[in-house]
């Protein structure tokens, strides 16, 4: 029975919980090693990233002056960014570290990412897609370097497209008029899911719709999650929730996987990244899916957000912020670098550097989506991300809490609009108590 | 009573044996009073060293915390500096919804475990007291038994006991056609009181049924004489006079359950219903570990034991004011 976790495996997984937490809090001990050896200097590099080793070794082999020893964390979510928070309050933190988006300003503010404004050459900010740099920045001051910038596409199974006689929806509407159609003519099958752990994806779409959850213009963080263009989203979705026309579980999950692996799902509304992970999860399905722009809400200005993505950041513990800087530069601008990551064959990232989008477009295997250019329209989809979006501080509390809300809300309890409420009720005090100013004026 | 023989017998030994006591039997009574100081000293100092390192300097780290913190003006992004902040910290957690809600969880905790865990355990006692039950030292470490499993073992058994596909229990439901969610939006909080029931009744019922030995027979069977049934002589005559041992049982067990942690924690991994900040323990650890904001958990902490102290405070009068009622 696919699906169905045994009960071995189950009780093992359940022991190894605490255990993992207590192994992660405690093994950071050589994290600050950093030395200069005669004319070489080392540095120390965490990622949890797809690709990562076989990046470090290509930079390794053509650098001697700088030498890189990398380190495999678990994701943040598992316990990478507790593992990193620690090892910076031990002041043992990796020279390099890898953050995604939402976490950046949180560890700005926290002191454990650098301002590193002043190593950031004219050249390297010219490479950069200035949405993406502009999620790294606040009060002018650049705290992380983008790696990879992650539009949010429309994965479909072109195959069970074709045998209920869909065209790949282009606005919202046409989108919930499939999902009816779907659940009508296949009671166990859904168009998509709407995931209870999915923050960054509810995020995606509100930012796709206009929305502005932070903002810092006036020298305050100005929270509201629950804006207009946010409030717009979580209706649709509620819609559709509500009428049984999409499955609502987490993602993460054994479920999810079931219903991707069994084709229960017909679509997947995640970041251009997923495409690779997808090929490596379930090589099964190869020449079965294909990849669309996001349905629209305004055809005429067409938009979207990103979901997923990641930076990296020289931590104050850093000893040698230059040689960081050199690394980093060419993990995020060197075609080698992109190279060696996609060699892995499990990472499908769109570089925040439009310059190595040609490089990925050649070194990215298409045979598993059946010959199409994914990342022409990677980059098709790249300019269309609205520059309006900042991350607020405490990202992580704010995720828990409004997915702990959605999870309330699939077992019956509220809504999706009150869970954006309730979300900013949960991140208020956590920024008061913060000392940070604070406004929630919203539209 | 060991201090009153000490010092008589020296007292007693020196005027028998001396006509002029009061020299020498002076410097005795001193000796023996100075010993007795020294004594008292050894054997104080550990629980004086441990109080003040596991209680007092964390107690007062935590106010310490909860009334500074490392502000950075504005957005946050400039130098920290160490401020004073006043009531800052207690106002953010005051206001916190998911705080209060914690708050509200547990007390509705308390309402629905005390009582079962006080009346259970009391029950039992008097069942086993009563002699009703064969194989009494048998069914008390049948009892106890689970109170020697460590919490967060006991909470792993039950995990796997509630948790939908991996479940006998479960299972064994499904074939009766019965659907069962043990972690579903109203479950989940009786499922927690009874995991907490399990581990903790033995050990209470044990303390109950102590307190029950030193009941005088005579009494017992005075009551027997008056023609009490075994019912009303248990409810009537054994339960008014382990009056002590309920209330100690009741503020113990009030203290335990306003520290709610290691079960949800756990069950929390496999239940979307309790969330990350479900009670005030799990709050504070959520805002000091995750959230790297200590000043909002010191704050959280000193609030929790406030109104842990005010509430065991209002149990011990609220039953000393009956008990001096009940005197009168």
């Amino acid at each position: 029975m696919p699906g169905r976790p045994s009960r071995r495996s189950v009780l093992a997984a359940m022991t190894a919980l605490p255990l993992a937490g207590a192994a992660s809090a405690c093994s950071g001990g050589n994290g600050a090693s950093s030395a200069r050896t005669g004319t070489t200097t080392r540095i120390t590099f965490w990622s949890a990233l797809r690709g990562s080793q076989e990046v470090v070794d290509a930079f390794n082999r053509t650098h001697r002056n700088i030498q890189v020893e990398f380190q495999q964390i678990p994701s943040g979510g598992q316990g990478g960014y507790a593992k990193l928070s620690n090892a910076a309050r031990a002041g043992n933190a990796p020279d390099v570290a890898t953050l995604e988006y939402p976490q950046v300003p949180g560890f700005a503010i926290d002191g454990v990412a650098r301002d590193i404004t002043d190593l950031v050459s004219d050249g390297l900010r010219r490479k950069l897609l200035p949405q993406a740099l502009g999620l790294t920045t606040f009060e002018r001051r650049v705290f992380a370097v983008p790696l990879d910038v992650e539009p949010m596409v429309m994965h479909y199974r072109a195959d069970l497209f074709d045998e209920y006689g869909l065209e790949v929806a282009r606005t919202w509407d046409e989108f919930a008029e499939q999902a009816a159609t779907v659940r009508r003519r296949t009671p166990d099958r859904r168009l998509v899911l709407f995931p209870t752990d999915g923050m960054t994806q509810f995020a995606c779409y509100a930012w796709q719709a206009g929305a502005q959850w932070f903002d810092t213009s006036k020298g305050a963080w100005n929270v509201s999650l629950a804006d207009a263009p946010s409030r717009r989203v979580g209706e649709y979705w509620q819609r559709l929730i509500d009428r049984d026309d999409v499955f609502m579980n987490a993602v993460e999950s054994r479920q999810s996987d079931a219903q991707i692996g069994n084709g229960l799902v017909l679509t997947r509304l995640t970041g251009a990244w997923d495409a690779g992970a997808q090929m490596n999860a379930r090589p099964g399905q190869k020449g079965q899916w294909r990849i669309a722009p996001l349905p629209q809400w305004d055809t005429a200005s067409p938009a979207t957000g990103t979901h997923g993505g990641s930076t990296f950041a020289i931590t104050e513990d850093s000893r040698h912020p230059e040689a960081a800087m050199e690394f980093i530069e060419w993990q995020v601008s060197h075609p080698d670098s992109l190279r060696a990551r996609l060699s892995s064959g499990t990472s499908s990232q769109y570089p925040a550097a439009p310059g190595l989008v040609s490089v990925g477009r050649d070194a990215f295997d298409r045979s598993y989506y059946g010959g199409q250019d994914i990342y022409t329209l990677f980059e098709q989809e790249a300019e269309k991300i609205g520059d309006q979006w900042l991350w607020g501080p405490r990202m992580s509390a704010t995720q828990k809490v409004m997915q702990d809300s959605f999870a309330r809300v699939s077992g019956g309890q509220g809504s999706l609009v009150e869970s954006l409420r309730t979300a900013q009720d949960g991140t208020m005090p956590d920024l008061k108590a913060l000392g940070l100013s604070t406004t929630q004026h919203s539209t | 009573m060991t201090t009153t023989t000490h010092s008589r017998v020296p007292t007693g030994a020196a005027r028998a044996a001396s006509p002029a006591p009061s020299a020498s039997g002076l410097r005795a009574h001193r000796a023996a009073k100075r010993r007795q100081l020294t004594a008292a000293g050894v054997l104080m100092t550990p629980f004086f060293a441990l109080l003040v390192t596991v209680f007092l300097i964390p107690v007062g780290t935590a106010v310490y915390l909860s009334f500074f913190s490392d502000d950075q003006p504005g957005l946050g992004f400039g130098p920290e500096r160490t401020v004073f902040v006043g009531l800052r910290s207690y106002a953010a957690v005051l206001t916190d919804p998911t705080f209060l809600g914690g708050l509200g969880t547990v007390a509705l905790y308390c309402l629905i475990y005390i009582p079962l865990m006080v009346v259970g355990a009391l029950a039992l006692a008097l069942l086993l007291d009563s002699g009703v039950v064969r194989l009494r030292a048998l069914a008390q470490l049948g009892l106890f038994l689970p109170h020697a499993v460590p919490g967060i073992i006991a909470a792993l058994i039950w995990l796997y006991l509630y948790t939908p596909g991996i479940s006998p229990v479960i299972e064994l439901f499904a074939k009766g056609d019965i659907t069962i969610d043990f972690l579903g939006v109203h479950t989940v909080l009786p499922s927690i009181v009874n995991i907490a029931l399990w581990s903790n009744l033995g050990y209470n019922m044990v303390v109950f049924y102590a307190a029950l030995q030193a009941v005088p027979r005579e009494v017992i069977e005075a009551s027997v004489v008056d023609g009490a049934g075994p019912v009303r002589t248990a409810l009537q005559v054994k339960t008014p006079l382990v009056r002590a041992s309920i209330v100690m049982v009741s503020i113990f067990t009030l203290i335990w359950a306003l520290q709610l942690f290691t079960e949800p924690m756990l069950l929390s991994q496999s239940s979307p219903m309790i969330n990350s900040r479900f009670s005030p323990s799990m709050y504070i650890y959520d805002a000091a570990f995750t959230r790297n904001n200590y000043s909002l958990a010191a704050a959280a902490s000193v609030v929790l034991l406030v109104c842990t102290i005010a509430l065991s405070y209002g149990v011990t009068r609220f039953t000393s004011r009956a008990d001096s009622e009940e005197a009168r």
